[in-house]
């Protein structure tokens, strides 16, 4: 992939996205033969994100916000390639790796050890690799004690660390974060952080959502607010913030 | 097809990964552990073979290798089915978060019921030396039927995956469909017992060339005719293609059924 110097990380073009919302499951034989009869009003089409533009620069930690709904964890899938956008255009050049749910594939009743060979795998390192980072990610996830025991007695702050530990040993160009610190302690949390800003200082491509508004105000270099799938502001992350405030409590206000 | 090549070696690594923890995960916290993969085939050729050559004795000399080089076939060929209609749905809750391609699954699945299906060939040999029957050169011949069996298999496989994220009656079905396929195949009979004036429909089922390959092979010690052979090869292949190509199709709008 040869770049023009003027190529943006990651843009987005007029991108709408639409879900398929299942409206009710019939439970019983008498409402499946009446839906039969009347085919095709199981589900009404839902608008995620609509009309969305942006451009995310080499270097950048983007902070994206908004409230529950807004079209953030569906921005950063669509950067992912787990959705294809329904119409408009993205692009996104360079290796992405996403921490969307940590040790999303992590199978119980296989050890840790087990779980980051297969882990690292389905995240696009090769075998060698995986060796090669091993002991790294377990020295990070702070698990040598655990590590040949089942994932499935892991507390949810193991679980979580290794997922983190494995996730950044791709060494991606671009890093999705989504809203996943949350589980871990303040020391960990304070790793993880140091790790992300390494990443930035480094030239990568960072997004990040949280509904933590200071950990973004703290990190971010820019920030974009999403309501109902627009974007509503973008700019700093300490004006965004306060555009957020508005929308957050304007319906309190309302009543 | 060369696509399907391609998305292969990518993904190699990942595939054997998969499949393996497909079968450790199947004899997990078992005291035997991997020997089951071994037993299990075992005990159910033993339990057959006295079934069949001490309870009720058939006109076919040697009854229990004429049913078990059929039979070992055909289960990695249901149970292959059967892992892979669920693979994609089975994993959905993985498709939705990581991007990861989507045919690993399948092939996954077909993989670890075929290294399943290799082992029990083991306790097969055994015993075809307890019952001191011949092995004939024609051993040499099996790599054939079997490449037909899983193309066969993984094309079938990639489209019931793939319809079954649409349609979950699909799971259901394919067990009603493999159950009576088993009673249409020349499993526990031979194919000289349908009628002539059945053949022709009798034949549509793809099964009977490459299952009666894997018979010839061990059982006769002769190679199959040459339509047959090439008939199994022709449905493995068409198969294999329909299949991936309807899975190919799909399978950018997976995630939104999941």
């Amino acid at each position: 992939m040869s770049l023009r110097g003027s190529v943006s990380r990651i843009r987005f073009d007029h991108v709408f996205q639409r879900f398929r919302v299942i409206d009710e499951r019939p439970d019983t034989l008498r409402e499946i033969t009446a839906r039969i009869f009347r085919r095709r009003s199981q589900f009404h089409l839902f608008e995620a994100l609509k009309d969305l533009s942006f451009q995310v620069e080499d270097g950048e930690l983007l902070g994206i916000v908004g409230r529950n709904g807004s079209g953030k964890s569906t921005t950063l899938k669509l950067i992912a390639q787990v959705y294809r956008p329904t119409t408009g255009k993205i692009s996104a050049n360079g290796r992405v790796a996403a921490l969307i749910e940590l040790g999303a594939g992590f199978h119980g009743d296989l050890t840790g050890r087990e779980n980051i060979v297969i882990n690292g795998l389905m995240l696009g390192l090769t075998r060698r690799q995986i060796r090669d980072c091993e002991k790294r990610i377990i020295e990070f996830a702070e698990l040598d004690k655990f590590i040949d025991s089942p994932v499935k007695q892991y507390s949810s702050g193991m679980y979580m660390r290794l997922g983190f530990a494995i996730a950044v040993e791709v060494d991606p160009d671009i890093l999705l974060i989504d809203e996943i610190l949350a589980v871990g302690d303040a020391a960990f949390q304070r790793k993880c952080l140091d790790r992300i800003k390494d990443f930035q200082r480094r030239g990568k491509t960072i997004l990040y959502v949280s509904h933590a508004m200071e950990s973004v105000k703290k990190l971010c270099t820019r920030a974009i607010l999403l309501h109902e799938g627009t974007l509503i502001a973008n700019g700093s992350p300490d004006e965004v913030y306060e555009r957020y405030n508005e929308i957050l409590y304007k319906p309190v206000l309302k009543q | 097809m060369l696509q399907l090549f391609r998305e292969i070696s990518q993904n190699r690594e990942l595939i054997w990964a998969l499949a393996l923890k497909d079968l450790r995960v199947r004899y997990k916290r078992s005291v035997l552990g991997f020997l089951w993969a071994l037993l299990n085939p075992l005990f159910m050729m033993v339990i057959l073979t006295v079934v069949f050559s001490v309870f009720m004795r058939l006109a076919i000399d040697h009854y229990a290798v004429f049913l078990l080089v059929a039979i070992l076939p055909w289960t990695f060929f249901s149970q292959a089915l059967s892992y892979s209609v669920e693979s994609i749905v089975g994993n959905g809750e993985l498709l939705k978060k990581l991007y990861i391609q989507k045919s690993v699954f399948p092939i996954a699945a077909v993989l670890a019921n075929l290294i399943n299906f290799l082992l029990s060939l083991i306790p097969l040999i055994f015993l075809l030396l307890v019952l001191r029957f011949p092995f004939y050169w024609t051993w040499l011949y099996l790599p054939f039927p079997l490449i037909c069996l899983i193309a066969f298999t993984l094309g079938f496989g990639f489209f019931c995956a793939a319809i079954n994220v649409f349609f979950r009656d699909v799971a259901h079905i394919v067990q009603i469909v493999l159950s009576g396929w088993f009673y249409c195949s020349p499993i526990i009979y031979s194919q000289d017992f349908i009628p002539l004036k059945y053949s022709f429909f009798y034949h549509l089922n793809p099964m009977v060339f490459i299952l009666n390959g894997f018979r010839m092979s061990i059982y006769y010690g002769k190679l199959p005719t040459i339509q047959s052979a090439a008939m199994s090869l022709v449905c493995g292949l068409v198969f294999l293609v329909l299949g991936y190509l309807v899975f190919r199709r799909y399978q950018d709008s997976f995630v939104y059924y999941l």
